[in-house]
């Protein structure tokens, strides 16, 4: 099947370095201390942080950290077919680890010793970088929350079809069988926290791709960073003084 | 889930009994109202309902399937519910689980009639394309995004704006196909199928809390009931089902009472939820 | 927007609320400055001066950099970052609200809206009777008729020591908060000031704004003096029953809040809400200031959560702010 078309054009229009429409916006869920809503075109997940707060399990405490937990869930509807599973699948299971490692790292955890954050995720819809779009609604949350962190996380994923590179692949072309390389990076400080790939992918390949992942993120820490600000702005100027 | 000083549980019942609740309300008033449709593109129909704090989803999904053997001409609906961990943290896991269900169970009792399918709320004979053979398969699933009591009015709420903003695509029938044969199919992608959503009932919660009882109770307020009925009624008044919850034990009478003044507050809550669900479905056309 | 539920407003109601907004941000002083940073932006300093790094910043390779979104404030050498969302940040001397989660040996464990519940140890407590004195292991026992778990208490912190924030009571201003209820909002919200307890006279009710984000509002308590408490209680016995409130409540029964100050106590409750959804100021001139313009509006308390109030209550706060900054 041809992903992109010999105008070098995708299948949703898109150029192979474009990225799909990104949309955030802060403050989704009033109970909770940070959450925020984070959408990549037609995929959109919502992210709510609790904490930090009293370890609920006591034997969980640690007396130099906080405790970082994170659950990752996908509502019946998410995806294009109804699909019904129950929770903790083995699937939801490796993306909280995935997240969670990918904020833990991030978290200054050594200011609030004896604490626990819970980063709940739910997909309300998928279609490709779910990952991606997880982490990033979860840099948000946390930042929302003002827990201190060493730097945002994005994320952003990219891949590899009918010899072209592409940028944040969406559900047809995730599922196309081709190269699918998710990488999060901490923007400030320029490092690679996370980075996932299925399949397999010439070496010097895989430098653009990746080169390309990168790009996506910065871009998705540039839009992230103005949201933040924004919201900051805004929250100092109505308190007024 | 949610724990009161005797000092505040004192408060609030003594608010429920002078009729002027910790938010001001009167014991049959509403927190306001929002809804808002379309809310999951990938769905045949969705909405987003919130009252007060409490928000939820609900999609509506519609597959092609094949009716039961008992009912060849009617369609299949099922109903689910899922609360979101990002509601509450309780939720997390299987913590969610219970009160799923109870839900779930309880809206299908109230929107989807007897087994038979008699008395549904959403027209099942409606959703057959070919008897016996073909129907439509509805899904409708919700999700508690953030609560704050009172979930089961609000999904009821929200299932019927979902049901609102969806169309089910028209299938032609390719004429000729012997009975035995599978037919031809054709799902049309442009003509879609408005559902008749008049009859769809609205949920209301009376919840009793001392000797009275309130509708639209908040987390706090639920904290405090001794049992709670959920009826839900349509359009003509009539009641579409019953469920009670909670362990007190009520006297038949007040029951009766309760659903008359449900019966008289599920006009005022039908004809708001309807101009909501127009205004929503208006802006949803303009953007 | 956050807190605010655009899809339940009308046309007219965005454009007013957007004006006030608007008008707010031209009237802040600090937002158009670049003083609002986000995580990892790097702060300007002169590096020349020696600095000294505070809260909510962080040193990446010599530059200064800040962990948290909010606003840098400068002190002197000191630079530090001010977050505005978070959870509650204590510091010595704040009257803070909280609800008591576990009664354990000498000492009650209770949730203040920090990362951590904080400590309420028996000695630092006055005890109901008012006498100074060692406390025994039968006070001990008896910890439950003072507070329970689920209790609302409020309190004063005391500091850190080894094992978590203190708190302490050692006045009769302090202590359990009942009849009323308790309202949580973002502890950025409420400014430190040298009065948290008011009592509304006017209205017959208590607004206690703890610096944690949980406001209480209830019926006016009469501060007992701690010398006549003494001469009182001297004669009666010091064991409380544990069981006092079940038997009370049988009689409360007659006694709710009576309407007239229930109905002040929900609209203060109400105003306190609409505040909270907006992200002003919590204040006692404030949230007077909204009881009289719902009384005056002639609004029902209920009507005071709904959208047209909070674009009011936004159109208003704006003039009020113009007003202020004028006389200045």
């Amino acid at each position: 099947m041809e992903y992109v078309s010999p105008e070098g054009l995708r299948l949703d229009g898109r150029r192979p370095m474009e990225m799909r429409q990104i949309r955030a916006e802060i403050g989704a869920v009033s109970k909770a201390d940070g959450s925020a809503v984070f959408e990549m075109g037609n995929t959109k997940v919502i992210a709510a942080v609790y904490g930090p707060r009293q370890v609920q399990n006591k034997s969980q405490q640690m007396n130099d950290q906080a405790l970082v937990r994170c659950e990752y869930s996908m509502a019946n509807f998410s995806t294009g077919d109804r699909m019904r599973k129950p929770k903790g699948d083995r699937r939801s299971t490796e993306i909280s680890l995935v997240i969670r490692q990918t904020m833990e790292a991030c978290i200054l955890t050594h200011l609030m010793p004896h604490s626990q954050i819970d980063i709940f995720v739910q997909v309300l819809q998928a279609d490709g970088g779910t990952r991606s779009a997880c982490i990033n609604a979860a840099t948000l949350a946390l930042a929302d929350a003002g827990i201190p962190m060493r730097d945002l996380v994005t994320s952003c994923s990219a891949g590899y079809l009918n010899s072209t590179p592409l940028l944040d692949l969406n559900y047809v072309e995730d599922s196309a069988g081709g190269a699918d390389v998710t990488l999060g990076i901490l923007p400030k400080l320029d490092k690679v926290t996370l980075l996932q790939m299925d399949s397999k992918l010439p070496i010097d390949i895989l430098e653009n791709v990746m080169q390309l992942a990168i790009e996506g993120c910065k871009a998705v820490a540039n839009y992230i960073r103005e949201i933040l600000l924004e919201n900051t702005k805004q929250l100092e100027y109505r308190r007024g003084v | 889930m949610v724990g009161l000083s005797l000092g505040e549980q004192h408060f609030i019942q003594g608010g429920i009994a002078q009729d002027l609740r910790c938010d001001g309300r009167k014991r049959l008033a509403y927190r306001p109202i929002s809804v808002e449709t379309g809310v999951i593109p990938q769905a045949n129909g969705s909405a987003r309902v919130r009252m007060g704090a409490t928000d939820v989803i609900a999609s509506v999904k519609a597959e092609l399937g094949k009716p039961s053997l008992l009912q060849p001409n009617k369609g299949k609906v099922s109903i689910y519910i899922d609360c979101s961990s990002t509601a509450e943290p309780a939720f997390e896991g299987r913590g969610g689980d219970e009160l799923s269900a109870e839900l779930s169970t309880a809206l299908q009792r109230c929107l989807l009639g007897g087994k038979s399918g008699a008395g549904a709320g959403i027209d099942l004979s409606s959703l057959v394309v070919i008897d016996g053979k073909i129907c439509w398969d509805l899904y409708i699933d919700g999700l508690v995004v953030s609560s704050d009591g009172n979930l089961l009015d609000a999904l009821g709420a929200a299932i019927k704006a979902a049901l609102s903003n969806t169309g089910i695509p028209r299938v032609h029938v390719a004429a000729g196909a012997s009975s035995d044969e599978k037919p031809e199919l054709d799902v049309s992608d442009e003509e879609f199928l408005q559902f008749d959503t008049s009859s769809v009932p609205v949920i209301i919660t009376l919840t009793k809390v001392g000797k009275h009882y309130i509708v639209d109770a908040t987390s706090e307020e639920e904290s405090q009931m001794s049992s709670a009925v959920s009826i839900s009624v349509n359009r003509q008044r009539s009641i579409c089902g019953i469920t009670k919850r909670g362990g007190a034990g009520l006297d038949p009478s007040i029951i009766l009472d309760m659903i008359s003044v449900a019966q008289h507050v599920s006009e005022q809550l039908i004809n708001k939820l309807d101009s909501e669900i127009a205004s929503a479905e208006a802006g949803d056309d303009e953007s | 927007m956050r807190g605010i539920d655009l899809a339940a407003l009308s046309k007219t109601q965005k454009l007013r609320l957007e004006k006030a907004l608007e008008e707010l941000e031209s009237l802040s002083s600090k937002v158009n400055s670049d003083a609002s940073v986000t995580i990892a932006d790097s702060i300007a300093v002169n590096h020349e001066d020696a600095i000294l790094k505070g809260h909510g910043t962080a040193d990446l390779n010599g530059e200064v950099v800040a962990t948290l979104c909010g606003i840098v404030e400068r002190v002197n050498k000191l630079i530090y970052v001010r977050g505005l969302r978070s959870r509650y940040k204590p510091e010595v001397g704040d009257i803070v609200i909280g609800r008591v989660v576990e009664v354990v040996q000498k000492r009650w464990k209770v949730e203040i809206n920090y990362s951590q519940d904080a400590i309420l140890m028996l000695s630092s407590m006055n005890m109901p009777d008012g006498v100074q004195r060692r406390r025994t292991a039968m006070d001990e026992l008896n910890m439950r008729s003072i507070f329970e778990e689920k209790d609302v208490v409020c309190a004063e912190v005391r500091g850190f020591q080894h094992d978590g924030l203190h708190l302490q009571a050692r006045s009769q201003k302090y202590g359990k908060l009942k009849g009323g209820q308790l309202l949580t909002v973002p502890p950025y919200l409420v400014k430190r000031q040298k009065q948290h307890f008011h009592h509304l006279e006017e209205y017959g009710f208590d607004l206690i704004l703890g610096c944690n984000g949980f406001i209480w509002v209830g019926e006016h308590i009469e501060a007992k003096d701690d010398m006549v408490e003494d001469q009182v209680n001297q004669s009666e016995p010091q064991v409380l029953l544990p069981n006092k409130n079940a038997t009370n409540l049988e009689e409360q029964e007659k006694n709710y809040t009576e309407l007239e100050t229930r109905k002040y106590i929900c609209r203060a409750a109400n105003a306190v809400r609409v505040l909270s959804t907006l992200g002003f100021n919590i204040t006692l001139e404030i949230i007077k200031g909204i009881i009289e313009l719902s009384l005056s509006l002639n609004l029902d308390i209920h009507e005071m959560l709904s959208s047209e109030f909070c674009v009011v209550v936004a159109e208003k706060e704006a003039e009020r702010r113009k007003s202020n900054k004028r006389r200045r």
